[in-house]
């Protein structure tokens, strides 16, 4: 569907993007995960056409040397309309912009204002309207030409948590007639709605695949304690057990990260037993996709400082 | 591209409808007009209510021809109505590039030259009525007061007139691709004009078909109707220059990134 080759944006000295490949394929829902100022706008504006790439190139399969714009829907992060337009004037406008006749155009925008749930306002200025209608009209106006490719920059983030649902419910619809690529910093957002993810950080792509794959690459078994008082001291002896990879503290948690978990788990319960240790929880699991994004996210952090 | 063009067009008018620039500009530029008609004819009555002459003193004011009257509200229009046509016209492509408007629309599959060009056509379209209205008024008003000016002359003069406001326009509009900041869009439209007239009264004899000479050709053809060889030269310039804005608008806004 869509190619990204080498992709690279360069804003001065600062490598926003750097030397980014990846392919879009048909049908797909891609979530664009990483950390604020990771690239992911930067890369989807270049998607988009909005922004040139300093090298590289974005390729689209089907079209050849078309107007690339005509299958592409975009949302920005913070959509701005034209505010002395009402909604429905809006959408109409845009859809008249797509070549879409006057008849369908009006069919159209009574048919999106009502599936994106702002039909009570349709009629009203958008200047009028919350953040989270904006942000609706902003979907709607992103598919209103029907593209076969809709990119989504943070589409959820601003919203509060009915408006979160009903959005990501319209994505899971929307996945049915196009290709979708949206990015995220939340990453339950990103377990939600994509079959794949894109895991950037500083520019680069670190991590990709099927969700599945992703978590079963990087899952690791893992106990947690929970511990009164200072836990300093039981970390350091955690650290000589053989099995123990490593360990993570995060206030009375220590996180063991281990390779044996059967034997993990028995040792563990025999030693806090016997010596007394004063616990208040213990849970034996796996790596979420969320200690995924930490790790990931420390471990180039790590690179950097050295 | 046509039904783009209409669609962008229509847009434009429709804001200028609902900030209601179809009235306040209009009544700017009958303002701007009917000023110096107004104020010269009752100049007399206006020294003499203000009490500004020692007693005793005796003015006589001659009534200026009615033809020179009519070409005060020209030059009104060419300072203060300039000044009006940048401030409309400064935010029409750059107020939306900054606000992220342009972000939505650009990224639709609309072209960059229909994009400009109906921008421009609505706002020349603004711009030139109420210069007409403007100019019928003062043409009104000097017939009244003054004497006879032939109408026809008259809307001849307002043509060519017409073709130095639309390059006018076109320097606003072409700027405005240039810059994000409205503001900027002003000062350098601004002072390209102020440039253009200098450099024009400075090589007066090498450029002799300038488009800040059109006004200097007005006075003549109001009186006499007929239009000069320079006249239709410097007409033909600012034509081409204004095609060429245009054309260098369209590019360097396909060249720009959008955000």
């Amino acid at each position: 569907m869509i190619h990204l080759k080498n992709l690279t944006k360069t804003f001065g000295k600062e490598n926003a993007v750097k030397n980014i490949t990846f392919d879009l394929s048909q049908g797909k829902c891609v979530a664009l995960l990483g950390p604020n100022g990771a690239g992911k706008t930067t890369t989807l504006k270049m998607i988009a056409g909005l922004m040139h790439p300093s090298s590289g190139q974005v390729e689209l399969s089907s079209g050849g040397g078309d107007d690339i714009r005509k299958y592409i829907g975009y949302l920005p992060q913070h959509p701005q309309f034209h505010n002395w337009m009402t909604g429905k004037e809006f959408l109409q406008y845009v859809a008249r912009l797509s070549r879409i006749s006057k008849l369908e155009s009006i069919k159209l925008a009574e048919e999106l204002v009502e599936r994106v749930g702002i039909a009570d306002a349709k009629n009203r200025k958008i200047s009028s309207y919350s953040g989270g209608m904006k942000q609706r009209l902003g979907i709607a106006q992103a598919m209103i030409h029907k593209p076969s490719v809709l990119l989504l920059d943070e589409p959820v983030s601003a919203l509060d948590p009915i408006g979160r649902r009903d959005v990501l419910n319209l994505m899971e619809e929307l996945k049915q007639e196009a290709t979708l690529l949206y990015s995220t910093h939340i990453l339950s957002d990103a377990e939600e709605a994509s079959d794949e993810i894109l895991l950037m950080h500083k520019g680069e792509i670190v991590e990709s695949g099927s969700l599945q794959d992703v978590k079963e690459r990087h899952q690791v078994d893992k106990v947690t304690l929970r511990l009164e008082g200072n836990v300093q001291p039981f970390k350091e002896k955690l650290e000589t057990l053989p099995f123990v990879t490593h360990t993570d503290v995060q206030k009375q948690k220590i996180h063991v990260y281990v390779q044996n978990v059967t034997e993990a788990r028995d040792v563990l319960l025999e030693l806090v037993t016997k010596e007394q240790w004063p616990l208040l929880f213990f849970e034996v699991g796996q790596t979420t996709l969320e200690d995924l994004f930490m790790e990931v996210v420390n471990e180039h952090a790590m690179d950097d400082h050295l | 591209m046509n039904m783009q063009w209409m669609t962008i067009y229509k847009k434009e008018c429709l804001e200028s409808a609902r900030n209601y620039k179809w009235v306040w500009v209009p009544l700017v530029f009958i303002l701007f007009c009917i000023m110096d008609p107004l104020t010269t004819y009752y100049l007399p009555q206006i020294l003499e209510s203000t009490g500004g002459l020692p007693e005793g003193a005796v003015f006589d004011i001659p009534t200026p021809p009615a033809a020179n009257v009519f070409m005060m509200s020209i030059s009104q229009i060419n300072t203060l109505g300039v000044l009006v046509i940048t401030l409309i016209t400064m935010g029409t492509i750059a107020g939306e590039r900054k606000s992220g408007v342009a972000e939505l629309i650009l990224v639709k599959p609309v072209s960059y030259t229909a994009y400009v060009t109906a921008k421009w056509a609505a706002h020349v379209t603004l711009v030139l009525l109420s210069i007409f209205v403007g100019l019928i008024a003062s043409w009104y008003y000097v017939q009244l007061l003054f004497g006879d000016v032939s109408f026809m002359y008259a809307l001849i003069t307002a043509a060519f007139y017409s073709l130095y406001i639309i390059l006018v326009i076109s320097i606003s509009l072409f700027m405005n691709t240039w810059t994000k900041i409205p503001g900027v869009v002003l000062f350098l439209t601004i002072s390209i004009i102020l440039v253009l007239n200098l450099i024009t009264s400075i090589f007066s004899h090498l450029l002799e078909w300038s488009p800040t000479t059109i006004t200097s050709h007005l006075p003549a053809l109001l009186r006499s109707g007929e239009v000069g060889q320079d006249l239709w030269m410097a007409a033909l310039i600012t034509i081409l220059l204004i095609i060429s804005l245009l054309f260098g608008a369209i590019q360097t806004l396909k060249r720009r990134e959008i955000v």
